[in-house]
């Protein structure tokens, strides 16, 4: 009996010291607000300003479907006000074990705190079937519209919508924020479709279909993608195949995102006689592309480097 | 331009496979005429396609016409509206075309909405089935090496499950595994239910509550289910301490800390703990001392963005075992026999700390991680002990210890291998010992199909009286139906 009692004290004390060891702070009176990947992060921020408190799950290296479900995020949701998310399954891979996980009601799916950016977007690429045969398919379609700096701005348009729900007194500042980066971002997109116009037509293929949203509104070919099939990496014919076309068809530009191996991409371009660019995906995913505006000024500039011919 | 070329494409792959199949000239013509004919249709059904594509183009084009015009009209009219565009104002000629154009975007929110809906059996439970075979050879008998697997070649279609899982309602959500598991002897698959557990999603302060039929939360791997492990079999380990998977019908409370830090606190009862552990009897009167406690504490720490470290600690008691095997059903009790005499368990405890050191580096972390998962069990057993001629003995507490260790390299999106060390006292008699050292490598063909080769060397000591002994598994698993990327299988 006396060494039950010892082995239970045991596990309370254990727990106890536990619970002590990280002493609770003070909630900050900002709202808390997470973002799945980075660039809803700098949009969240440009928004809310001083009265948001933004934290972003990925840092922008990582892949969007492959952020790492790590149970440090866990404690960051359980005390959010608000979740801003892609949508369109993007995150289907880490978010939905770390809501559950997150014991945080407000941000659960369909409540206020759930902000989902693609409400207002159609969707591109919707399979007529979700059949694992055409490998790891997001149903809603192509998840990457945020790399159309247009569609973007109905992802921030939400953001917005959900910062004034959630503090409506705050509105008049919020407005004047959104008002702000978007004058910024409607004249950055006058200069990028000015970069990218001697471009118009050109073909180029990625290693995952980011960038259907992206070619459309620069007036881009996206001829197609290095993975087989989404999530599927590429057969040896495959990539055959894939040289041979983009030979025929005079196909410049290869993109890696810098979340897959430079290898396969790379010799693709040296067999097809393109150039291999690396590209982010998001905010942080190569140097020098910490927020929205960088990150496609970058993306911009590097794919009009990447054609001289053209210009 | 797209569709020319891919016209182009089309008529040559049709000219290309048809020509170079066909026999004699005869045949040549025949395929070329339905080549033509099969063009014929292809033109005719682009055709209707662009024609299709032009209609909608005119379609949206005079959509934002109208649009703009409607937008240029509130704004020349109204300037004082909101620039989140709510009108303001007695409905005037400007306040009408405002209403219009707010109905106009209403109804363009609508369309795109539904653009994003699902099938109207969005409210049928997210559904899976996993399969299992196990493709193996083993050096020696199972009388050798004590295995309830024969020796020689063995094919064991381990498991068929159907997951399916939903929200129940607002406050809810249930799951349940339904196993279809073969016979080791007679190969006869017979049904089970893993679990079937109904869990929490909204009680306050950070708690959920599990409750019904469901893998108890113990240790690391303990309520993994088998075709989700690192490796092709459970450790030793678990399998003897644990009896299996760590399944149990009993309620569970969680609780996250409400600390800045990840801390994971969780407690349960039951009736029993284990695959292989028989509930507790439920005879004419239980009292509490007839269930099975457990509790587990974890945390985690990122030592670098790209090295975590997750630890924890779990503890089983059952404080009064004998009633096991007190079941009248039970013919045949399992009393484990050592030196002649009769082992009954009367008390029951297991101790074990786990550690998963993890470098997964952010940036391509789908292609190369190294993972190292270490769990120790202490195991300290009270026995009732009697004599062959059934005179008891005093009784006996046995510690004994059971641990496993594995290192696991991912070197490519689809290939991954690894080690597996494994020890093992006896949980009876802690002098029988066995070590096993498992070389694997995984082949991942996609998410859903998974190849796993496996040699495993298993040494037994003197006193155990089995041989030592070699396999080979080769594990096929695959998944087809709904997925999920769950919180314990991170």
């Amino acid at each position: 009996m006396k060494s039950r009692t010892y082995s239970l004290l045991s596990l309370i004390a254990l727990a106890a010291l536990f619970c002590c060891a990280w002493v609770a702070p003070a909630y900050a009176e900002k709202i808390r607000v997470v973002a799945t990947l980075t660039d809803l992060a700098d949009f969240t921020r440009a928004v809310g300003g001083d009265l948001v408190d933004v934290k972003s799950l990925a840092t922008g290296v990582e892949d969007t479907h492959g952020v790492p479900m790590k149970p440090s995020f866990v404690p960051i949701m359980n005390r959010a006000d608000l979740l801003v998310l892609v949508g369109f399954d993007c995150e289907h891979a880490f978010l939905p074990a770390l809501l559950e996980a997150s014991k945080n009601p407000r941000i659960q799916i369909n409540r206020p705190g759930y902000v989902d950016c693609s409400k207002g977007i159609i969707p591109r690429e919707v399979p007529k079937s979700t059949d694992h045969s055409e490998g790891d398919v997001h149903p809603y379609g192509n998840p990457h519209y945020i790399l159309d700096p247009v569609l973007a701005k109905t992802a921030i348009g939400n953001i917005y919508n959900a910062l004034v729900g959630f503090s409506p007194q705050h509105k008049a500042e919020f407005a004047r924020n959104r008002d702000a980066y978007l004058a910024k971002l409607n004249a950055k997109i006058v200069e990028w479709e000015n970069a990218v116009r001697p471009l118009k037509g050109t073909k180029f293929v990625s290693y995952h279909e980011h960038w259907p949203y992206f070619a459309a509104r620069f007036g881009l070919n996206y001829f197609g993608t290095i993975e087989l099939k989404p999530g599927v990496d590429p057969s040896p014919r495959h990539i055959q195949v894939l040289v041979s076309e983009m030979k025929a068809e005079h196909v410049p530009i290869v993109v890696r995102e810098p979340q897959f191996p430079e290898k396969a991409p790379k010799r693709i371009a040296e067999q097809a006689g393109a150039t291999m660019v690396t590209l982010p995906i998001m905010p942080g995913g190569v140097p020098h592309t910490e927020t929205y505006i960088k990150m496609m000024d970058y993306i911009v500039h590097t794919m009009v480097a990447a054609v001289p011919a053209k210009k | 331009m797209k569709i020319m070329t891919a016209l182009v494409t089309l008529c040559l792959s049709f000219l290309f496979s048809t020509t170079l199949f066909a026999q004699t000239l005869e045949d040549r013509l025949k395929a070329l005429e339905e080549t033509v004919e099969k063009q014929g249709q292809i033109i005719q059904e682009q055709r209707g396609l662009q024609e299709s594509l032009r209609k909608q183009e005119q379609t949206i084009d005079e959509q934002k016409k109208l649009i703009q015009k409607l937008q240029t009209g509130a704004g020349q009219n109204n300037p004082s509206s909101g620039s989140d565009g709510t009108a303001t104002g007695p409905l005037t000629p400007t306040g009408e075309m405002q209403q219009q154009m707010q109905e106009l975007v209403e109804k363009v929110d609508q369309v795109a909405e539904a653009q994003t809906r699902t099938f109207p059996s969005i409210f049928n439970p997210a559904i899976g089935l996993v399969g299992e075979t196990i493709f193996g050879y083993r050096g020696k008998g199972a009388l050798q090496t004590g295995s309830d697997r024969p020796g020689g070649f063995d094919v064991f279609q381990r498991s068929v499950e159907l997951n399916a899982a939903a929200a129940v309602d607002p406050y809810a959500k249930a799951y349940a595994v339904i196993n279809a598991t073969a016979d080791p002897v007679t190969g006869e698959a017979a049904l089970g239910v893993e679990e079937a557990a109904l869990q929490t999603t909204s009680l306050p302060w950070n708690l959920e509550l599990k409750a019904g039929r469901f893998f108890g939360e113990f240790g690391r791997l303990g309520y993994i289910h088998d075709h989700e492990l690192p490796f092709v079999n459970r450790p030793l380990a678990l399998a003897q301490y644990i009896g299996g998977e760590s399944r149990t019908d009993g309620l569970q409370l969680n609780w996250l800390v409400p600390v800045e830090h990840y801390v994971s606190l969780t407690v349960g009862a039951g009736d029993q703990f284990g695959g292989d552990n028989p509930p507790n009897a439920v005879g004419d009167f239980r009292h509490g001392s007839g269930l099975n406690y457990w509790s587990r504490l974890s945390t985690f720490f990122n030592l670098t963005p790209d090295i975590a470290l997750e630890p924890g600690i779990s503890g089983l008691w059952n404080p009064k075992t004998d009633a096991q095997w007190a079941d009248p059903g039970a013919a045949n009790p399992p009393f484990p026999a050592v030196n002649g005499n009769t082992f009954t368990q009367r008390e029951r405890r297991l101790y074990g700390a786990d550690l998963v050191l993890s470098y997964k580096p952010l940036s391509n972390n789908q292609f190369e991680s190294v993972t190292w998962g270490t769990e120790v069990l202490y195991s300290d057993n009270r026995y009732d002990v009697t004599d062959p001629s059934g005179s008891a003995l005093p009784s006996s507490t046995v510690g004994s210890v059971g641990l496993y260790s594995y290192l696991t390299y991912k070197f490519h999106r689809q290939w991954s291998t690894g080690f597996l060390y494994e020890f093992l006292e006896n949980e009876v008699n802690k002098q029988d010992k066995t070590f096993a050292y498992s070389p694997y490598i995984t082949w991942s063909l996609s998410h859903w199909n998974q190849l796993r080769l496996q040699y495993t060397h298993t040494d037994h000591n003197a006193v155990s009286g089995l041989q030592s002994d070699n396999a080979v598994y080769l594990q096929w698993a695959w998944i087809i139906g709904a997925h999920s990327h769950g919180w314990q299988q991170r």
